[in-house]
């Protein structure tokens, strides 16, 4: 089986992505835009499309007045993008539900490496609990 | 063409409607294609009245006014047939909530706050959000009466989750996580409610939702401009306007079916509990503020029709127009129409009508001190306009007017007199006692563990039951929550909600009658005296004469048992057009809320057994009724009637059961409910989480006379009555208080022994609370 | 003169009003501090971080609030030894901001109180016994030894979480001052509603002057709260749970 990956992002105002900004620009992390989004990762053998109506069709993972959905085309973060996944979470479940951060500098530019570690270790990660995937 | 009275300038984005022009048929689509629910007729009134062609803001204006949801245009002639005023009424049903005078404490008098609502259909088409923002709304037609916000209660209705219905038991689920996930985060206790599991439900899930507040009488704010309010200032206040809950009114005014509700998704609003957590303490600060000040305002709720609804309504009923600027408005996304930030209904919003000299304070509060700004993007205080001594409502848009009409004629009545079939409840009463087939034991156990019987907690433990401290009787360890809000103070209330519609689908009339009984009951039970009521009517569609007929019932038995109590109704709502996929309506639903007072909180009773060596009485009456009963719903008994009440006899059993509760002399108490005696003599005897008492046995006394109508409608019928526990050496002051009360029997006492028993059975209770406490576990893990 | 206690209340607390009224009960001089009054918060003895959901609990529960303003004023003060107390979200953001266990550096947190089990939110009577020596952690010490506390749990983030080699730490170290208890005050890790490790429901740091507890002692702490517990005939005075509180203030005057 193939692990298949979909974003469900806010299209209306996210505030948990603008309080996170401000509290990383405290923290002197240099960022002036983040997203977030949830990252579904499906382990099933259905087809993109059957999983897409299977996350549509689930109120808790999408409203299509609030939300909107994308099929990533790669199992791993972009250029200033962390996914947050709980330790705990089974590796092999047939869907895991992560938290992708993406970050962007005041350039527009996806966050370097460096100041996006140091989002992860001061704010968005907590290695008591989670792991953070570059 | 314009008509040359028309001062009304539009710019060409906004077509106006050309009514005069159209036929009946063009008039009709038109309307469709605009998503228009207002009918032909209404649409030419407004036509005629404003002498020229209705622009588009002030179309869907009126569709949201004269919507079913705003207008009440089917019920309200027969909501005057309920009783509104009475002793302990401070406030009656012509406000966002109700107010009940609770008692006085050093000297101030306080009120109890209190509004009940439906979100039916918002909940059957987006579960999570569609409760959670009924809990928003509820909450907000509190505040604005310038009241704390102290309980919330959820009466439910879910349709048939049996593991093969997904769908269903999906909705259930995020009916329960919604109302969780907004409560708990305002810091609102859930400390009421019932829940019921009906496949009529299957598709138009009931979600009833009731708020408290707590305010001192003399601190009441009005939704209403004050009298001398001409050019007060309108201060919205809240999250950011969007373009969610655009078509909202209209939306809950028409049936749902499978398609729509898909694409009415986006009526749906977005909830934001932790904004409104701080618009809520920021509001309480501006209360304080305004009372060291002296100056009277009106504030109200954004609900159905938006910023429009709300300031028509506030202004209108203060008797002065309005004239608002859309422009001012704080919105999340450039280029809204200006229909949709007139109408649409974005949660988290209020509005303030205060005087000039106040704003900037109030702004500032909102804005600096509790920085809404930062809570929530765009999040604010904003001026939007004036309460005008002129008789027009007026938006100006981009410069131009985009509406202007009279305002009485907006908010005005609008009134439809329908055709109406009364309902034929079944009459039957049997010569003989129901026999079943199969052991007591079984039939026993399976009545506990029914949908509609066994124990809640799987459901309410996702409830926040204690936040704020003040909670006497959280929620499920009793029939009513019991709240003591006034810190310092012995003053408590209680609060219950009662409906069934297993009755409802057979006797409209006596379904409502009965709902009322069983909240008062629920009351009475816990120590409370019943001091008002509040309703929500779920019923089909008014259009269905059979359907409107189970509606008139439904009020005349509110309005029936309401006088027979000598009880008010301070608060209520109507829903309408809830029915299934195939047309059917759901079961008669009424839903009534009642609010009980302790004067000493310390007087309050709970339900689990105190002591062995109690003794335990039954008072009411019997009655060989089983319609309506989770019993015929076993046994498939579709004819049977429902049981009737007898008002002046059980308004004396109640009087004697609070004298008693006030001398101290009962040790616990509990409502016969669903289920009946049986169920809940065991429901006492589990133990108490509470004290960390173990269970306690009964033994039922056999040879009594209330048997007479035969044991299972004993044992299992739902014709009310309470069961207390009287300590031994209490009974003989016991009996002497109640006198010449007929209905008052011993029926048997508490024992060492985990046994409930009775004749020749004695159930482990053990094995009773294992049947009866899992059932809904796998339901909501 | 009575001990300065500050309430802390972030954009989102919910508890704030009670925490306040059974400390003034329990004798403290227990104010409300709201978080555009940071500045003042040098002026209190000790600091209690009450119930709710700061900031949403956006990103994690208390992380916001772990960096906000308001906690540089609690860290400096837990560092020069001051008492802080934080309760259900307030023990989420102790945690947080490193302040309990403590065993990392501040604001780089070694544990968490994470996502309950079952999934969800649960609200339900807890009992707690102290499990470390009254020397162990200054809030706790005036308990007495194998009192059993009753409290609500009412979180959806309760359930102790951390790496083994951390886990091992606060379980070698005691920082466990309080364990979930059934009613004859045995401990047991399945006694814990929501899955908590080793049964935890409270962490102190190494210093004993943090206690981050996360069922609410203050939601059973009047008499009219447990009237089926009868503890005296005024319904109005403070019991149940309030014995921690009593505990808090009289550490305060100890001082």
């Amino acid at each position: 089986m193939k692990e298949r990956a979909f974003a469900v992002e806010l299209k209306i105002p996210d505030n948990e992505a603008y309080t996170a900004m401000r509290a990383l620009q405290r923290l002197g992390v240099e960022v002036a835009r983040v997203q977030r989004a949830d990252i579904l990762v499906f382990n099933r053998e259905e087809s993109d499309e059957r999983l897409g109506e299977i996350i549509e069709r689930d109120e808790r993972l999408f409203n299509p007045n609030k939300h909107r959905l994308e099929r990533l085309l790669d199992m791993h973060p972009r250029a200033g993008e962390v996914w947050i996944e709980m330790l705990d979470a089974p590796r092999s479940a047939p869907l895991r539900r992560l938290v992708g951060w993406r970050l962007f500098d005041h350039a527009g530019n996806p966050l370097g490496d460096a100041d996006l570690d140091a989002a992860c270790a001061r704010l968005l990660c907590n290695p008591a609990i989670e792991r953070a995937i570059r | 063409m314009r008509n040359s009275s028309s001062n009304c300038r539009r710019g060409p984005s906004l077509p106006d409607l050309a009514v005069a022009e159209l036929d009946d048929e063009a008039l009709r689509a038109r309307a469709d294609s605009l998503g228009l629910a207002l009918r032909v007729d209404e649409l030419r009134s407004i036509a005629e009245r404003l002498g020229r062609a209705p622009s588009l803001v002030e179309l869907y204006a009126f569709d949201a006014q004269w919507s079913e949801h705003c207008s009440y245009k089917s019920s309200r002639a027969l909501l005057g047939r309920l009783p509104t005023s009475g002793p302990d009424v401070v406030l009656g049903p012509a406000e966002d909530a109700g107010i009940l005078h609770l008692g006085e404490h050093e000297g101030e008098r306080y009120g109890i706050v209190i509004a009940h609502e439906s979100h039916n259909h918002p909940s059957q088409v987006v579960p999570f959000e569609g409760a959670a923002t009924g809990i928003g709304g509820i909450v907000r037609d509190v505040l604005c009466m310038g009241a704390e916000v102290v309980a919330v209660a959820d009466p439910l209705r879910f349709g048939n989750v049996d593991p093969a219905n997904e769908h269903q038991r999906a909705v259930a689920r995020g009916v329960v996580d919604g109302i969780a996930a907004y409560g708990n985060a305002i810091g609102v206790p859930n400390i009421a409610g019932d829940c019921y599991f009906d496949r009529d439900f299957d598709d138009n899930v009931l979600v009833n939702v009731v708020a408290l507040g707590l305010v001192k009488e003399s601190e009441v704010i009005h939704s209403r401009v004050p009298r001398h309010g001409a050019d007060f200032v309108l201060l919205l206040v809240g999250k950011a306007t969007d373009a969610s809950g655009f078509g909202g009114a209209s939306f809950s005014s028409v049936a749902l079916d499978a398609q729509e509700a898909q694409s009415n998704k986006g009526a749906v609003q977005v909830p934001d509990p932790f904004l409104k957590n701080v618009i809520m303490r920021a509001s309480y600060r501006v209360f304080s503020v305004l009372r060291e000040r002296g100056v009277e305002v009106g504030f109200k709720d954004l609900g159905a029709g938006g910023i429009m609804g709300c300031s028509a309504e506030l202004c209108s009923a203060g008797g002065f127009g309005a004239e608002i600027d859309l422009d001012t408005v704080n919105v999340a996304v450039d280029r809204l129409l200006p229909e949709v930030i007139a109408v649409g209904e974005t949660q988290e919003r209020l509005l303030w009508a205060l005087p000039e000299e106040i704003v900037d304070e109030v702004e500032r509060i909102y804005n600096e001190e509790f920085s809404l700004p930062q809570v929530a993007q765009n999040a604010r205080a904003v001026r939007i306009g004036r309460a005008t001594a002129e008789q027009k409502y007026r938006l100006r848009h981009r410069g131009e007017l985009v509406m202007d009409v009279p305002i009485d004629f907006l908010t005005g009545t609008v009134r439809d007199t329908l055709p109406a079939e009364a309902p034929v409840p079944p009459t039957m009463r049997r010569e003989r006692e129901i026999l079943c087939e199969g052991t007591l034991d079984d039939l026993f156990h399976e009545i506990l563990a029914h949908r509609d019987v066994c124990s809640r907690a799987p459901l309410y433990r996702h409830y926040d039951a204690v936040v704020r401290g003040r909670t006497v009787i959280p929620r499920g360890e009793a029939d009513a929550g019991v709240l003591a809000p006034i810190r310092g103070s012995r003053l408590a209330f209680a609060l219950s909600v009662g409906g069934n519609p297993r009755i409802g689908r057979i006797d409209p009339q006596r379904a409502a009658e009965l709902a009322v009984y069983e909240s008062a009951r629920k009351v009475v039970a816990v120590g409370g005296e019943p001091i008002g009521l509040t309703d929500c009517l779920n019923y089909g569609s008014p259009r269905d004469p059979r359907q409107y007929g189970e509606l008139v019932a439904g009020v005349d038995g509110l309005a029936r048992a309401a006088r027979g109590f000598g009880l008010a109704y301070v608060s209520g709502n109507v829903s309408l057009y809830n029915a299934a996929a195939n047309g059917h309506a759901i079961p008669a639903s009424p839903i009534v809320a009642c609010v009980g007072r302790l004067a000493d909180v310390s007087r309050c009773v709970t339900p689990p057994l105190k002591e062995v060596g109690s003794h335990l009485y039954l008072i009411g009456e019997t009655q060989r009724a089983l319609g309506g009963s989770v019993l015929a719903s076993i046994l498939g008994l579709a004819d049977e009637a429902a049981p009737e009440i007898d008002m002046e006899r059980v308004v004396s059993e109640h009087r004697f059961i609070l004298a008693a509760a006030r001398e101290g002399l009962l040790q616990s108490a509990r409502a016969i409910s669903n289920g009946g005696l049986l169920v809940t003599l065991a429901e006492m005897s589990f133990g108490c989480v509470a004290a960390r008492r173990a269970p306690i046995g009964i033994e039922l006394d056999g040879s009594v006379g209330w048997s007479s109508v035969g044991r299972n409608e004993s044992l299992f019928g739902e014709w009310g009555g309470i069961v207390v526990e009287v300590a031994r050496g209490d009974t003989e002051r016991f009996e002497a208080l109640a006198e010449s009360l007929e209905s008052v029997r011993e029926i048997g006492t508490t024992t060492a022994e985990p046994l409930l028993a009775f004749e020749d059975e004695a159930w482990e209770i053990a094995d009773l609370q294992r049947s009866w406490s899992r059932p809904l576990e796998e339901l909501f893990p | 003169m009575k001990a300065r206690v500050a309430v802390l209340v972030f954009p989102g607390t919910n508890s704030e009003e009670e925490t306040r009224d059974l400390l003034i009960d329990c004798g403290a001089d227990a104010r409300i501090v709201h978080w555009s009054e940071a500045a003042s918060l040098v002026y209190y003895d000790a600091f209690v971080l009450p119930g709710g959901f700061a900031y949403e609990d956006r990103i994690r529960a208390g992380a916001i609030a772990a960096h906000d303003a308001m906690l540089d004023a609690v860290i400096e003060g837990a560092q020069a030894g001051k008492y802080i107390m934080g309760i259900c979200n307030g023990a989420q953001i102790l945690l947080e901001a490193g302040l309990a266990p403590g065993t990392g550096d501040i604001r780089r947190p070694t544990a968490a109180f994470t996502h309950n089990a079952q999934g969800h939110f649960i609200c339900e009577r807890v009992l707690l016994r102290r499990t470390v020596a009254a020397t162990r952690c200054a809030i706790a010490a005036a308990l007495p030894e194998n009192l059993l506390i009753p409290a609500w749990a009412a979180h959806g983030e309760g359930r102790l979480a951390a790496v083994p080699s951390h886990l091992e730490e606060i379980e070698n170290g005691d920082f466990i001052v309080f364990r979930y208890a059934d009613v004859t005050g045995a401990t047991d890790a399945h006694f814990a509603p929501q899955g908590s490790a080793l049964g935890a429901a409270a962490l102190t740091n190494r210093e004993g002057n943090v206690l981050a507890i996360m069922p609410h002692p203050e939601r059973d702490a009047w008499n009219f709260n447990h009237l089926d517990r009868s503890e005296g005939n005024d319904p109005l005075a403070p019991s149940g749970g309030s014995v921690l509180f009593k505990s808090f203030v009289t550490a305060l005057e100890r001082r």
